[in-house]
């Protein structure tokens, strides 16, 4: 059913901006998580952060905070994404990377999936998300139907697009079974769509499987992001597991006109009620760098 | 007259010793060990991981990646305590004894040391100069391959060129296979050194054991300040021994001209009277310092020593860390009729230079067959025009892991046209260099082109084999990454001869396209065949393998998901000379299938490898 279709969706993390122009101060990002497994798996931790067949990271190196999220669609579940997110994980603490060039994780991450000698099988979205913290950029790199919105002032400032091939089948990477090549879809990481911005502090980053944007729309998210009073980790921990619940509820809603079921309404296909998937929330806030 | 010998003898060894001598040596030694059991002072003991890879001699991973590549060693561990075959360990490109095995292995040397086990290094930096106190190695796969550590008085961070540059052995072992392939902590006792350090390196030799090494993380324990307690060292190896002979061979001569003139005898007691072969023939089991120490002690022996019948074949990796220009230069006389060479290791860090090489070469150069200059990282383009100038007759080159040299100097390989053997694993070589040696080497029975990843495309350079060198028996295109089955087919229709080709982790090869199959055919004298991590290869592949080619003896299919057992099965009847099948991560197959196949085919060592 739905499984099938919606495979990996990356969380992408919602990074809060912060107020002054001109500084010189370092920016960090302080993280909480949270999701939901559709088969009523609580947020269970395995792995790092896995929620279902979605996982997630958070990675720290000296120049820049980085932020990721898989969905896996895979044969073998566990193994591709979660191998994919340690890959980038390992990247990120043994700066391989630069942080301006998200996809460059990616595509590193995804090379090196090949380099595995256990023959790994699945596919998966993916996105990822780097502060860098001098420069006070955000840099995202998207591959599939994850999102971010990036929220400044009770507004939404930021938000990502949507990849997808046709209704249901987002931009996915792949390592198909030997012979299935041509009818698995595969997108290479270039593909990803990336994309830069300032970033202030107090700026607050949601990054979200499309669990999540597909059941709550913004107006939802927004009104409970105005809860968030305070920067420290309980406080959006506990805003983060709001949202995911809220969308949690929703999802099994029968009669609940999601945004999903009006996107389907608008593609000819007459649904109602919520979209039961697995949901994961990164929400993120910049604030400043404390060692 | 004897006891003039004797006596002179005797004054010629003592005159010959290094500053320190033996007696010295163990005259301060005893007066530290009685009086001075003194307490050490409280010194902070710095424990450090490795901050740097500096260089190493190979490795089971593709350059630019972190899977299975050298690099992995430095920093924290990253599997221990886990056991198994992590990507995120350093893992060197051979094991056991499976490649020596092949037709393609260069002939041991002769005259090499007992003690002298070591097959692949690594070299690591770490952050502080300490004197050491232990090093601790993390291997977490198959351990016991660890044989040597040394370390430097170089310090490879600073922007001054090397001066001096001193290497000593902290420990040193025979090669060891630990019963189960657990991981372990190696922490062997070091010998305490002279000077601080922060460069060292690991020497291993794998050969005992049954799979892949794979280590995750070293520790170098020292301390800052200079301990008491530190003992005059002997040098254990003393090639620049070489350097006195030349002044004293006036002095042996002296006593000798001293004599009455009526006889003459040389009063060499017996060995006036030994057929001079025999002696010589005595002289070829000795090692090359001692034989260079012989060479000082009386004119006959002198004579004897420095025959070139002695040096058709010299070995001088054994003694990289103190080779130098030097050493070269008075070994030259001694080597017109040189013909196989092994200078791999040597030179690094600047000891040897395009001067001493290119001396050495012009003085050696006409005979040479075989020249093995893995790691020489001293090459530089003007060093193969010098090969190719003075070694017209040279049939076997390795430059493995010669990985400075820049791309247009391997165009000089082109001009050795009765080349036999040729290593380029993990070179900078570059298409049309690749191409112009074919078209000239056409003898060439040998080739490695592992890990080149300059070379664009694959494909051209198989159809130019199979063109030029069809009596090419072995070719190892390991990690070629965009040979497709084109090429492939083209090769094999060319080469006939071809008994060993290594195509593991090519990942554009697709068995749908029958590439293996046609293989199979048209290689019957196939011995070797590495299928490493191609997904692809299918049960019809080996049945067609099992139909076509007996003579197969070892066989890599890792990583593929499409073999079943009941094709393993097939191909091991028909195929009696197998030894070696590596079916690690082949879904289909699990322990107790090949428990199964061991069981029914103990001649033929089936390995699979695990994670956890």
């Amino acid at each position: 059913m739905l499984s099938v279709l919606s495979y990996g969706r990356l969380v992408a993390r919602a990074v809060i901006g912060g107020l002054s122009q001109t500084d010189s101060r370092d920016y960090s990002l302080v993280t909480a998580s949270c999701g939901f497994g559709k088969d009523f798996r609580r947020g269970i931790l395995k792995k790092g952060m896995c929620y279902g067949d979605d996982a997630c990271f958070i990675a720290r190196h000296r120049s820049a905070d980085v932020l990721g999220g898989w969905r896996d669609y895979g044969v073998d579940p566990s193994q591709f994404s979660g191998t994919l997110m340690k890959t980038c994980e390992r990247l990120v603490k043994e700066g391989r990377f630069v942080p301006s060039n998200p996809v460059g994780v990616l595509t590193t991450s995804y090379y090196e999936l090949l380099q595995n000698k256990v023959p790994l099988l699945g596919s998966s979205t993916a996105c990822i998300v780097v502060l860098d913290r001098q420069s006070h950029r955000l840099h995202t790199a998207n591959l599939g139907d994850s999102g971010f919105l990036v929220v400044r002032g009770g507004e939404v400032v930021h938000r990502s697009d949507e990849q997808q091939h046709y209704f249901n089948t987002p931009f996915q990477l792949s390592i198909a079974p030997p012979g299935a090549e041509g009818a698995v879809l595969s997108d290479s990481p270039d593909a990803a769509d990336s994309t830069s911005f300032d970033v202030q502090l107090g700026d607050i980053i949601l990054t979200a499987t499309d669990g999540l944007f597909d059941n709550m729309p913004d107006y939802m998210i927004l009104q409970e992001l105005k809860k968030l009073k305070n920067t420290n980790y309980e406080s959006i921990q506990q805003t983060a597991r709001s949202i995911a619940e809220q969308a949690h509820v929703l999802a099994y809603d029968p009669n609940y006109m999601s945004p999903f079921a009006q996107f389907a309404c608008d593609n000819g296909l007459n649904v109602r009620g919520g979209k039961p998937d697995d949901i994961t929330v990164l929400l993120s806030i910049v604030a400043e760098y404390t060692d | 007259m004897l006891t003039l010998l004797s006596m002179f003898y005797y004054i010629c060894l003592r005159r010959r010793s290094r500053s320190g001598t033996r007696g010295e040596a163990l005259t301060s030694r005893r007066a530290v060990e009685s009086g001075q059991r003194a307490v050490l002072p409280v010194s902070v003991e710095v424990e450090q991981y490795a901050k740097e890879v500096l260089d190493f001699s190979s490795h089971y991973g593709s350059e630019n990646s972190m899977s299975y590549t050298m690099w992995n060693l430095a920093g924290v561990p990253n599997v221990y305590p886990s056991s198994g075959d992590f990507t995120q360990t350093a893992v060197f490109r051979t094991y056991g004894t499976w490649w020596e095995q092949c037709a393609s292995a260069p002939l041991p040397f002769r005259r090499t040391p007992k003690g002298f086990y070591s097959k692949d290094y690594i070299e690591l930096g770490f952050e502080e100069p300490v004197y050491p106190t232990a090093v601790e190695v993390f291997e977490t796969y198959y351990p016991g391959a660890i044989v040597q550590i040394l370390a430097c008085s170089h310090n490879p961070f600073t922007q001054n060129p090397p001066t001096d540059v001193r290497w000593e052995v902290l420990w040193s072992g025979e090669p060891t296979k630990v019963l189960t392939p657990q991981a372990r902590q190696f922490s062997p006792k070091i010998k305490h050194i002279g000077f601080p350090t922060n460069l060292l390196r690991l020497e291993v030799n794998s050969s005992l054991l049954d799979y892949y090494t794979e280590l995750d993380a070293v520790i170098l324990r020292g301390v800052k300040e200079r301990p008491m307690l530190a003992l005059y060292k002997m040098p254990i190896i003393d090639i620049s021994d070489l350097s006195d002979s030349e002044e004293e061979l006036s002095d042996v001569g002296g006593p000798f001209r001293q004599g009455d003139g009526k006889h003459q005898r040389t009063g060499n007691g017996y060995f006036d009277k030994l057929p001079y072969e025999l002696i010589q023939l005595i002289l070829s089991h000795l090692t090359l310092p001692d034989l260079c120490r012989l060479a000082q002690s009386c004119k006959l022996l002198h004579q004897h020593c420095c025959d070139p019948l002695q040096y058709t074949q010299l070995s001088l990796q054994p003694y990289w860390a103190r080779l130098s220009d030097a050493s070269l230069g008075h070994l030259q006389s001694r080597c017109t009729l040189l013909q196989r060479l092994n200078l791999s290791w040597t030179g690094n860090r600047g000891v040897l230079t395009l001067t001493g090489f290119s001396s050495f070469m012009k003085a050696c150069g006409l005979s040479l067959v075989c020249l093995e200059m893995s790691c020489c990282h001293f090459l530089n383009e003007a060093c193969l025009e010098v090969i190719s100038q003075t070694c017209p007759g040279l049939q076997e080159l390795n430059l493995s892991s010669c990985d400075r040299l820049p791309p247009q100097a391997f165009t000089h390989i082109s001009k050795l046209t009765r080349l036999r053997r040729l290593v380029l694993y993990r070179t900078k070589i570059e298409q049309t260099a690749i191409l112009s040696i074919l078209t000239f080497c056409i003898e060439l029975r040998h080739l490695n082109l592992g890990s080149c990843v300059r070379i664009e495309d694959y494909d051209v350079v198989a159809s130019m084999l199979a063109t030029r060198c069809r009596s090419l028996c072995s070719l190892d295109l390991w990690r070629c990454r965009n040979l497709t089955d084109r090429g492939l087919t083209e090769l094999v229709s060319g080469c006939r001869m071809l008994e060993e080709l290594d195509l593991g982790w090519c990942p554009t090869l697709q068995s749908s396209t029958g590439c293996f199959q046609h293989l199979a055919r048209s290689l019957p004298r196939l011995r070797k065949l590495f299928l490493t991590a191609n997904r692809t290869v299918c049960d019809s592949d080996i049945e067609e393998l099992a139909a076509s080619c007996p003579c197969l003896r070892h066989l890599d299919i890792l990583g593929t998901r499409s073999v079943s057992a009941a094709s393993l099965k097939k191909l091991l009847q028909s195929c009696p000379q197998l030894v070696l099948l590596d079916v690690s991560f082949c879904s289909q197959i699990d322990m107790r299938i090949v428990q199964e196949l061991s069981g029914l085919f103990p001649n033929v060592a089936i390995k699979k490898s695990f994670t956890q």
